[in-house]
């Protein structure tokens, strides 16, 4: 319970340095925010009326804490850009990009696991090297770059897959989705409107697999190292010497001691992939956080980017809490660290 | 050490192998969604600072013009006649343009059914000069006379153009008085996508930042109905991303497409690239308040060293022309007499010589979200450099650009770099004007430059274009004069407008006057 705590009160100021960074940051950059919200030829009457009621003439640290108290009580401010408040904004956003990054996670764990097992049995061979490059090239290929790519070879020339969106744009005429959970194609299953289903899975595919490059290379080679490291350890010698079978060492023996770390880097790059939207969700016209996020940035939407980060921050601390949970529940020694 | 595991390779070879059939055979299966005959798709950059008509002065005019309409349409330069009825059916002025008076459509109906008369006409001509962003538009506007509901009488303090500023983009909508009344009351009424217009499209839905829909509104009083019921509108500010919507099927038309993708379009049968003069003109401002660039001779030196022919290539792509002077070509009060700079290195280093100045060093900031100024402003520093000055560039965010302009313009930039374009069809009255006229404290005169005689010229052109549109270019053709001697500004190019129309619709040309618009009540299947 104590290491609960502590990881607890650890989060939180984790929390309000962040918040504490990002806030003065978006203050003390020479911008006028007035601008983002009333255009570009904005008179300088408009922009310094406006400057008076968005409480920007007011000192950074009462406006910080005017910001931290609206906060705690539901108010995340309006955004400069979309005049919609913020979080609202982020609670329409974010199922599409839970959605994407459900799949894009799930498709680098069980491809990056079982190509870094794969590799790891073929060591050295042709079938490793095949693995080890298509690893490289994925953590190394910046995303914006490859979504470019898939775009440009299966949506554009092959026509395989739709270039954007999460759904087609005549499927709200045709084949509307009711609004159950908020998760659009979750919701399409449940109620059962399957044509929305099957195109908003052939959407997915491209965002989802240019998601999850980063993320496979990692947990690939992270397998192989692993799986290498535990076979060749002695226990695994001894369980051999008593002639245990090599699926019952693999599976029951070996995999487990190689599963911790896996463990952790699965939960990391889930946290990273929620900053991984941003430049996929741009490229592929996905109507999650992460377009949302770009174009706060560029318009400098300083209570849309603090929400953001806010939500950024507290995904990274609930998935590493998650993640420090499981590692305990498979190596219960982890409490005693 | 090899590990023996349970995955055989054969098994292995089998996974990989359903994989990728699974992957080629999803997209086979995967049936697109039949296309919805009545929905018209399209797919924009043009974002909505606001749905307020009246505080309007951004690119939510692209939608603003479907919903509202102003007493006027003014159409495509060379078109006659030079305007076309929209609330008004018909129009005089006085002798002395002091007074003009509008029929009103008889039959013409707000979104709600309630009527366009005199008293919305006033009430939306007041609410705009009182508050708009466009508000400076109306600054002849003495008195509104609705007395008859059919007809508005405009009482002017001095003669202006009352047809061209009636027709403007920005502030001349006429606005429904009771929306007028609800958004005194609650500031916030229009920001869930609601309106009060009279146009031939309301919004029926609007998910910011994403999507915009819009309906066709029944009762509207044009004769032919559009053939599209439905706008389906989404925002995708990256044009590469509009490009694949449109080529791959997701929409039908693109308005923001890559200006390097046109090429690839003109080979394509299945798309029209046409190019139209664009109210968009590049201007850079030099910083007249400091030394040496208060000396109008190393101006001069500085606009003597830049490649124009190079700067209009790389930035407008090939669809660009150097501008002369802050006015772009196409509108009033654009003069083709008016010389340009061209580069002479040899002139501008004697320019330099002749003035004292050594080793300059200056300070050039552009726009960093403009991706035409990121691309020539640094073939600008290069030119800089063959006549000895060293340019720091600076790409920032413009309100970055702007503000820092704003703030200390004794220490600001030495050269700031901007893309600029007309409230209305006539740059006399905005960019002669907002640009090199002098003010008290800096708004869009960021080359801080003060000229009395300029002054006179700009402000006497004004008062004159409303009843002497002639003796008013004369005067603003002496100004534009003054603005290419005295160099306060460094007059970069005119951009062109470039759009790529799929042949399958018939789709309105571009109007040099509404120029984020498009008239979607104008689109129908090519014949």
């Amino acid at each position: 319970m104590k290491v609960v705590w502590n990881r607890l009160s650890s989060a939180l100021l984790v929390l309000i340095a962040a918040s504490f960074i990002t806030f003065t940051l978006a203050r003390v950059i020479p911008n006028d925010p007035s601008l983002a919200y009333i255009g570009p030829k904005a008179t300088a009457a408009d922009a310094a009326k406006l400057r008076i009621t968005l409480g920007l003439d007011q000192p950074i640290p009462v406006q910080y804490i005017k910001y931290v108290w609206q906060t705690l009580h539901g108010n995340w401010g309006y955004s400069l850009s979309t005049k919609q408040p913020v979080l609202q904004e982020i609670i329409d956003r974010l199922p599409s990009t839970i959605e994407l990054i459900f799949f894009a996670m799930s498709f680098a764990f069980i491809f990056g696991v079982a190509l870094g097992v794969y590799a790891a049995k073929y060591r050295g061979r042709v079938q490793d090297s095949v693995i080890r490059i298509l690893a490289i090239a994925g953590v190394s290929m910046p995303a914006f770059w490859l979504g470019l790519l898939l775009q440009l070879l299966f949506a554009g020339r092959l026509a395989w897959f739709p270039a954007t969106g999460q759904f087609d744009i005549d499927l709200k005429y045709e084949h509307p989705i009711s609004k159950v959970t908020g998760f659009p194609l979750f919701d399409s299953i449940i109620t059962g409107n399957f044509t929305a289903t099957l195109n908003g899975l052939h959407h997915m595919v491209l965002p989802a697999l240019t998601l999850s490059a980063y993320s496979f290379g990692l947990l690939s080679r992270m397998a192989r190292a692993n799986l290498l490291e535990v076979m060749s350890s002695d226990y695994i010698k001894v369980a051999r010497a008593y002639g245990l079978s090599e699926r019952l060492i693999f599976f029951k023996l070996a995999l487990k001691n190689a599963l911790p770390p896996i463990v952790t880097v699965t939960g990391l790059s889930t946290a990273y992939l929620i900053t991984g939207t941003f430049f996929v969700e741009q490229v592929y016209a996905w109507p999650g956080i992460g377009g949302f996020a770009v174009n706060s940035l560029l318009s400098i939407d300083y209570p849309a980017i603090m929400g953001i980060t806010l939500l950024a921050a507290v995904g990274y601390l609930v998935i590493n809490f998650i993640v420090d949970l499981i590692q305990a529940k498979i190596d219960p020694r982890m409490w005693l660290r | 050490m090899s590990i023996k595991i349970a995955f055989s390779s054969q098994r292995i070879r089998l996974i990989a192998g359903a994989t990728i059939a699974l992957f080629a055979i999803a997209s086979f299966v995967v049936p697109s969604t039949a296309q919805a005959a009545s929905v018209f798709k399209v797919s924009t950059s043009a974002a909505v600072t606001t749905w307020d008509p009246v505080q309007s002065f951004s690119t939510e005019a692209f939608y603003m013009t479907n919903i509202y309409e102003p007493l006027l349409w003014k159409n495509p330069d060379g078109v006659t006649p030079e305007y076309s009825p929209a609330l008004a059916t018909s129009w005089t002025s006085s002798a002395d343009g002091k007074t003009w008076t509008f029929k009103l459509r008889a039959g013409a109906t707000f979104h709600d059914g309630s009527p366009v008369n005199s008293a919305a006409v006033k009430a939306s001509f007041d609410a705009s000069k009182k508050i708009g962003g466009a508000g400076f538009i109306w600054d002849a506007l003495k008195s509104v006379d609705a007395s008859a509901s059919d007809t508005v009488v405009l009482n002017l303090s001095y003669a202006a153009p009352m047809d061209l500023i009636a027709s403007s983009t920005y502030g001349a909508y006429i606005v429904n008085p009771k929306t007028l009344v609800a958004v005194a009351a609650d500031s916030k009424y229009y920001e869930s996508g609601k309106d009060g217009g009279s146009g031939p499209y309301t919004i029926d839905s609007y998910k910011a930042g994403s999507s915009v829909v819009l309906t066709a509104y029944a009762k509207h009083w044009a004769a032919v109905k559009p053939a599209y019921s439905t706008i389906d509108i989404s925002i995708v500010p990256d044009a590469i991303t509009a490009q694949q919507m449109m080529t791959s099927g997701q929409v039908d038309w693109a308005t923001n497409v890559p200006l390097t993708s046109m090429t690839s379009f003109r080979r394509n049968s299945k798309y029209t690239v046409v190019k139209y003069k664009s109210p968009f003109n590049y201007v850079g401002y030099f910083n007249t308040l400091r030394a040496p660039l208060n000396n109008p001779v190393v101006r001069q030196a500085l606009s003597y060293a830049l490649n124009y022919r190079e700067i209009t290539t790389v930035g407008g792509q090939g669809y660009a022309t150097q501008a002369r002077g802050p006015v772009p070509a196409g509108i009033y009060p654009y003069d083709p007499a008016i010389p340009q700079y061209s580069r002479q290195v040899e002139k501008a280093k004697r320019l330099l010589a002749s003035a004292g100045v050594k080793d300059l060093k200056i300070k050039v900031t552009y726009a960093s979200e403009n991706s035409a100024e990121a691309r020539f402003v640094p073939l600008m520093k290069d030119a800089f450099a063959a006549i000895g000055v060293d340019a720091d560039i600076q790409g920032i965010l413009f309100s970055q650009q702007w503000s820092a302009a704003k703030k200390d313009p004794a220490n600001a930039q030495d050269l700031f770099i901007v893309k600029y374009w007309p409230t209305y069809s006539d740059a006399g009255v905005d960019n002669l004007w907002s640009l090199f006229h002098s003010s008290t404290k800096p708004f869009f005169n960021l080359s801080y430059w003060k000229n009395a005689a300029y002054d006179k010229l700009v402000d006497d052109a004004i008062e004159l274009s409303g009843s002497d549109k002639a003796g008013a270019q004369k005067l603003y053709s002496q100004a534009m004069m003054m603005l290419y001697k005295e160099a306060p500004g460094i007059y970069l190019y005119d951009e062109a407008q470039v759009s790529v129309l799929p042949k399958k619709f018939s789709i309105p040309k571009y109007n040099i006057n509404y120029p984020f618009s498009a008239f979607f009540a104008g689109v129908k299947l090519s014949s």
